[in-house]
């Protein structure tokens, strides 16, 4: 340590200043880092959480939701690499050149946060097809982390937003449990929410724990199966595009 | 005298993308070739003294074509009357690539060659902003990884045998943990054996930096008949089946 | 014993590729070939025999090879070769190929067996017009059934040379390789050899390149530039041959390229 800080340090010993993630489940701080610039770029959001958890099949539903409105593609992060790729390529949601696989090298979480090359190539490979096939850029890249534990969040230089996806059968208690990606996801979509009277989740213990940890950050429960377009998740980033296209 | 380049470089959270890499190891590990500590090491005593040894033979030449360029950072270790500009730069950089080219007949170990190298040009562009970055990519937007880290280490003036010494020590360290990751091996047992590679990868760095102090095409140029062929098989075997690693 | 020995073939008259110069001294004998069958073939298929087959501890053979546009010659060796034991020097074989404008060459000798206390170095440097078709195999067995690998190191290199008017164009090297035998390290390792004894290799420089191909030990890897090489181990030289025939049948230019070649024996 350099010897001119010369400021009290805060009860903890940490600084004052710097990056500070909170893992206390009970504390809300908005992320502090700043998103990096978008211009000239398709918006990038990333979609984490567990396995099972139903990633694959909401950017299934936002991909057929709004596919016909937004120019967008998908990367997939899958352990299995192409298994998601296939899935979204098999039920015809997305052309096969609007989907890329990428490999983790069994580190789902590394390659979202730790190491984001291997995702930021194939979003690249992604931009580069669009603009030279038909002159137009896409505007929306969701970026599917595969599944993985609690602490799995996007780095801020590979997103400019990220949606943690947990669901109703893994238990009522994981928003509680906090970790980064319930605390600081700028949304957080609690998934099946048909299940709950069949494996004894308390809904109003989900969305309070929920709303409690998180703040003033959104959350959205949701069953695909009662509406599989993904409506207000859907909503929720048509109103991120306009919010950066009016930046 | 090694600097803190060389060390980032070789350093396994350098976020290049190299984590998505086994160098083979996944393929030996599916035809059952490598299974336990025993036959990693006999992989890896393999692959350092082919792979690696061309790998770290380019590095260095690298590293010299780099510390030659006049702009090339705060203290070039070789200033010399023989150093030139830009054109001449990219001239040998373009011979080194196409000599590299030719040493690597396996189409696949050149993608993934390419594929690590275009990562890794992220972040050193970030980290050692220099013309001669430049220089390399105007012979191939996606140089080779070996060219890369030798160029990044000519730049922050470190000399051709330590970027010999972090290409040979990537060349088995990515593969090792690989087979940690796939196989659940002992990892002390794994850095016991990367450890005991040390001689062995002496030996290599010293025959990569004479053999950069000649031409290129007397460059060394040893072949992997079995680490070549399961490169190809692995890309095509396992197209749209279980694959953790790009490669 | 040293030996230089030069083989320069032409195009003739009618198309038919001839022998012009044939220079070669003990230990290596070239023998090209006669009969009807000969006659018949517009390539030229020359034999070698000797020491460029079965090295001898201390020889020192080179070969120069020429072959002037538009022709074609078929250099085999008879039998299989044995690098036999050294004394003080390893024995070596240079071999020196140079390819005018729409000529082939393809080098086709029998295995190269590596004795147990053998120590043999070769070298086949080809340069090709950019037009220029090369197809070379070599196949290595690690000792003699039962004994340990001697020392072999053997190098490949292949260059695409400018035309007389492209001189502004520089030499392109298409592949460059080095085979080593006898380390036991190498041969166990799974990286190398995984531990089969004979290792297979053939440069196809030879029309349209394909994408690759994999059988189970073996490849078919389109190069950088242009040409192809197939690699192939296996546990004996039968089963080697077997899977270059395999590969080989993959490569598209070598099935247009046959065909053009037959068609041409039956026009001339």
């Amino acid at each position: 340590m350099s010897g001119d800080h010369t400021h009290e340090h805060g009860p903890t010993g940490q600084h004052g200043h710097g990056h500070l993630i909170s893992f206390d489940p009970t504390a809300s701080e908005p992320d502090h880092h700043a998103a990096p610039p978008t211009q000239g770029r398709a918006l990038r959001i990333g979609i984490g959480g567990p396995v099972g958890s139903g990633k694959t099949a909401l950017v299934a539903a936002l991909a057929r939701s709004l596919g016909e409105r937004v120019r967008l593609a998908v990367v997939t992060n899958d352990i299995y690499t192409t298994e998601d790729a296939d899935f979204l390529r098999r039920n015809a949601v997305l052309p096969p050149e609007r989907v890329e696989a990428v490999q983790t090298g069994c580190c789902p979480h590394t390659a979202i946060r730790d190491d984001i090359t291997a995702n930021l190539d194939a979003i690249d490979t992604l931009e580069e097809r669009f603009a030279s096939r038909d002159g137009q850029s896409l505007e929306l890249v969701l970026v599917e982390s595969g599944g993985d534990n609690l602490t799995a969040v996007f780095s801020r230089g590979l997103v400019d937003a990220q949606i943690f996806v947990v669901d109703v059968a893994g238990g009522d208690k994981v928003p509680r449990k906090g970790g980064p990606g319930v605390t600081t996801a700028d949304l957080l979509v609690i998934n099946k929410t048909d299940l709950a009277p069949l494996v004894g989740a308390d809904m109003d213990v989900m969305t309070g724990d929920a709303r409690r940890i998180r703040g003033a950050l959104p959350v959205i429960t949701q069953s695909l199966v009662e509406d599989p377009s993904a409506g207000e998740v859907g909503a929720w980033v048509l109103d991120r595009l306009a919010t950066r296209v009016a930046a | 005298m090694p600097g803190l380049a060389s060390l980032v470089l070789a350093d396994a959270r350098f976020p290049g993308g190299g984590h998505v890499h086994s160098g083979g190891l996944e393929e030996a590990v599916s035809r059952g070739l490598v299974s336990d500590v025993a036959s990693l090491e006999g992989f890896l005593r393999g692959r350092l003294r082919t792979a690696g040894l061309v790998a770290a033979a380019f590095a260095a030449a690298s590293a010299a074509v780099s510390a030659c360029r006049p702009s090339s950072g705060p203290s070039p270790s070789r200033p010399s009357s023989s150093c030139d500009g830009a054109a001449a730069t990219r001239a040998r950089f373009a011979e080194l690539d196409a000599e590299l080219e030719a040493r690597t007949p396996s189409a696949a170990a050149r993608e993934a060659s390419r594929a690590q190298g275009r990562g890794t040009l992220r972040a050193v562009r970030a980290a050692w902003p220099s013309p001669v970055l430049d220089d390399l990519a105007a012979v191939h937007p996606r140089p080779h990884h070996p060219l890369l880290i030798g160029a990044a280490c000519g730049v922050a003036g470190e000399p051709p045998g330590e970027a010999a010494r972090c290409v040979a020590y990537l060349a088995v360290s990515g593969p090792a943990s690989a087979a940690v990751r796939l196989l659940g091996l002992d990892p002390f047992a794994v850095n016991a054996v990367l450890v005991g590679l040390g001689p062995a990868l002496e030996t290599v760095v010293a025959e990569a930096v004479s053999a950069a102090d000649g031409p290129p095409p007397d460059l060394p140029a040893p072949g992997a008949p079995v680490l070549d062929l399961m490169a190809q098989a692995h890309v095509d075997q396992h197209r749209g089946r279980l694959r953790l690693f790009a490669s | 014993m040293h030996a230089r020995a030069v083989l320069t073939v032409e195009r003739g008259a009618g198309g038919r590729s001839v022998v012009r110069e044939l220079r070669s001294q003990s230990p290596l004998s070239l023998v090209p070939r006669r009969g009807t069958a000969a006659a018949a073939d517009p390539a030229v298929t020359v034999h070698m025999v000797g020491s460029a087959s079965t090295p001898l501890a201390g020889d020192d053979v080179e070969l120069d090879v020429r072959v002037g546009p538009g022709a074609d010659l078929v250099l085999t060796g008879v039998a299989a070769a044995v690098a036999l034991p050294g004394t003080d020097r390893p024995s070596s074989l240079a071999l020196r190929f140079t390819l005018g404008e729409d000529a082939s060459v393809q080098y086709l000798p029998e295995p190269t067996v590596v004795t147990a206390r053998a120590h043999h170095h070769t070298l086949l440097h080809a340069r090709l017009a950019p037009t220029s078709r090369l197809r070379a195999r070599e196949v290595l067995v690690a000792g003699r059934a039962g004994e340990p690998s001697g020392r072999y190191r053997g190098t490949v290199r292949v260059e695409e040379h400018p035309t007389p008017h492209q001189s502004a164009v520089p030499v392109v090297p298409l592949l460059h390789q080095t085979q080593e035998l006898g380390d036991p390290v190498l041969q166990e390792s799974s990286a190398h050899l995984a531990a089969r004894r004979v290792l297979g290799t053939e440069v196809l420089i030879w029309g349209a390149d394909g994408v690759a191909v994999t059988g189970d030990w073996w490849s078919l890897s389109p190069l950088s530039r242009r040409g192809s090489l197939i690699t192939a181990v296996a546990p004996d030289a039968v089963s080697t041959q077997r899977a270059l025939a395999e590969a080989i049948a993959a490569h598209p230019g070598w099935a247009v390229g046959t065909r053009h070649d037959a068609v041409r024996a039956l026009v001339f």
